[in-house]
């Protein structure tokens, strides 16, 4: 399960997820991206509550990233423990910003 | 040869009458060569060595005699002069009366009813019932020997035309009666049937003592030959026949009406149906009791067990999972799905045998169960089940089913929550892999099996499938320190897999796929 709360404002968007990033939940998210990810500048996640993340999810955030190349910043924020290990194994941590 | 000769004996038979009995008898026996003959003792009150030695030499003409009827002090005669083991000596059978007893219990071969307080007697329905009987009372006794808790028949007794055996049992209740009276007892009562239930499973039988279920389930199959289609009757035969030969102890009637609670001991009765065999069979005739027979029109089962369909639902559900030792609803959906494969081919058997064929709600109860056994098999690739694994469609839709599985057995052995959460991220990437790519376009099965293990504190979770053969692990690791943009999407997972679990193993062996994942807790 996945709850997807999205706060979009004058060009910066924020996502803030609760529960399970995973297989069955990533395209949902994929689909919130794609139909508000339009003439945004600033896009960011709010991990704070979310609990649990897989590489389906990872695929998400990266094809993500690669949308905001060039067109604005992106951020990662809130990440649990067992989250940011994730990031960090894959080298995410590396490649994104993370606060 | 099949002419029997009856004959009379009354009174006293002694020195005195003894020649004049010897003449009679040759005078009736006379031109009769190796006649049978049927000695009725009925009213025959002693009888004396000169009588004994009569029939001896009667026995030297004609060596096939019977005594019947025969009362305890005449029987006692035979016995110490050792004719019960020279020639057939059947005692007089007690005749018992069951107006207005209270039946108690049901089973395939008869009914249960309380004589007075401390007794019952089950009643057989084959008048010829002397054999079921002996039968009856050797397998209890060797469920008794083998640690179970029964009771055993101390008297064989006439009720009418039937035959009956009496048992002891004080003040017994069935768990049917319970469940219906006392329905806030129904937690005690699960425990308590399950309980019973994993011992008589845990019983391992000497070899020959007791029939093997799975021959008697290979002739159910074989009944049903004409009336399923080839293809689906064939697979169901192969399954039947797949079934690993197993020595361990099943009921073959065990539900709520053979289960009793005496004082505070639970016991098994109705023991005739004994057999050796996987617990599938026993899982199938249980699920008949409680919601096969009842499955079309719901009101059998109230006749039958005396709670309502809704009770009997619930009540089976529970001790599935009991007995399963597990929450997981997949877990219990798969065996109760091969449990029903067997189940219904005999329901259909059974009905089909007393003439369902033959009316339009016969025929629409058996097309109704043929139409369910018909899907099942499709959709089944064996009939045995391990605790330890959970088997399910390779399927993304499943994976919550597998997480959940896997994730009880963790908190079970107190796995932390990173190490679990790290779990089920591997879990994840290698059962989507199996879901997307072993089976593709096409459906099939695959089998999670989880085992812990102590020093060191550990699990293993083996993943196989018989999809085409694919080793992940073959796959070149991606390049982490590249740059986003540089970056192909996805081809993390099984790389994540690695990285977060201690050891993954992968082999393709007798046509299957099978991964393992090893993780220190």
């Amino acid at each position: 399960m996945l709850s997807i709360n999205k706060n979009i404002d004058n060009g910066k968007a924020v996502f803030c997820l609760e529960g399970r990033l995973d297989t069955i939940t990533a395209p949902e998210l994929e689909k919130s991206l794609q139909e508000s990810i339009e003439g945004v500048k600033s896009l960011t996640f709010d991990f704070g509550n979310l609990e649990y993340i897989s590489s389906a999810g990872l695929r998400v955030i990266l094809a993500a990233q690669k949308l905001m190349t060039g067109k604005g910043e992106m951020k990662v924020c809130n990440l649990n423990e067992t989250v940011k290990e994730i990031f960090e194994v894959t080298g995410f941590s590396d490649i994104l910003t993370i606060e | 040869m099949s002419e029997k000769e009856k004959i009379k004996l009354s009174g006293r038979i002694d020195s005195n009458n003894a020649p004049q009995l010897e003449k009679d008898l040759l005078e009736t026996l006379a031109g009769k060569d190796s006649v049978a003959i049927e000695f009725d003792a009925k009213d025959l009150e002693y009888i004396s060595s000169a009588g004994l030695r009569v029939l001896l030499r009667i026995r030297k003409t004609y060596p096939d005699i019977s005594i019947v009827n025969v009362s305890q002090e005449v029987y006692d005669i035979f016995d110490m002069t050792g004719f019960t083991e020279m020639m057939d000596v059947q005692r007089a059978y007690r005749e018992v009366s069951i107006e207005g007893c209270e039946e108690i219990g049901r089973g395939a071969n008869g009914r249960i009813y309380r004589i007075d307080q401390d007794n019952v007697v089950k009643v057989y329905k084959n008048p010829d019932a002397l054999e079921d009987i002996k039968h009856e009372r050797e397998v209890a006794k060797l469920a008794l020997i083998l640690g179970l808790p029964t009771a055993i028949s101390y008297d064989v007794v006439k009720v009418g035309d039937s035959f009956g055996s009496v048992f002891e049992l004080l003040n017994a209740r069935s768990f049917s009666q319970i469940l219906a009276s006392e329905p806030e007892k129904m937690d005690w009562c699960v425990d308590e049937f399950v309980k019973l239930l994993r011992k008589v499973h845990d019983t391992e039988v000497p070899e020959g003592k007791l029939p093997d279920m799975k021959e008697t389930a290979i002739s159910w199959v074989q009944f049903l030959q004409d009336y399923l289609p080839n293809k689906e009757w064939m697979k169901l035969m192969d399954l039947v026949q797949a079934v690993p030969k197993d020595n361990h102890m099943i009921h073959g009637d065990y539900h709520t009406k053979n289960v009793v609670l005496q004082g505070d001991e639970v016991l098994i009765i109705d023991m005739d149906t004994l057999a050796v065999g996987n617990p599938v069979f026993e899982l199938a005739s249980m699920f008949n009791a409680f919601i096969g027979f009842s499955e079309y029109d719901h009101v059998h089962v109230l006749h039958f067990m005396g709670f309502d369909y809704e009770t009997s639902t619930e009540f089976w559900h529970r001790v599935l999972k009991a007995y399963l030792n597990t929450t997981c609803e997949a877990k219990v959906r798969e065996v109760e799905d091969k449990a029903r494969i067997i189940g219904y081919t005999r329901l259909i058997r059974r009905h089909i045998r007393r003439g369902g064929l033959e009316t339009p709600e016969g025929k629409a109860e058996i097309s109704f169960w043929k139409q369910k056994l018909i899907s099942l098999i499709d959709n089944t690739d064996n009939l045995t089940f391990s605790l330890d694994e959970l088997e399910t469609d390779a399927s993304t839709e499943r994976l919550a089913d597998v997480q959940q599985f896997i994730s009880e057995k963790l908190e079970r052995a107190d796995c932390p929550m990173k190490v679990c959460m790290q779990i089920e991220v591997a879990v994840e990437e290698i059962f989507v892999n199996i879901a997307s790519y072993a089976y593709a376009p096409l459906s099939g099965k695959a089998k999670v099996r989880v085992e812990l293990s102590d020093n060191p504190s550990s699990v293993s979770i083996t993943f196989i499938d018989h999809g085409v053969p694919y080793n992940p692990l073959a796959k070149v690791d991606p390049d982490v320190h590249a740059e986003a943009s540089d970056r192909p999407i996805g081809g993390l997972g099984i790389y994540m897999t690695k990285k977060m679990m201690d050891d993954v193993t992968y082999e393709y062996k007798d046509g299957q796929n099978i991964l393992t994942l090893k993780k220190n807790l």
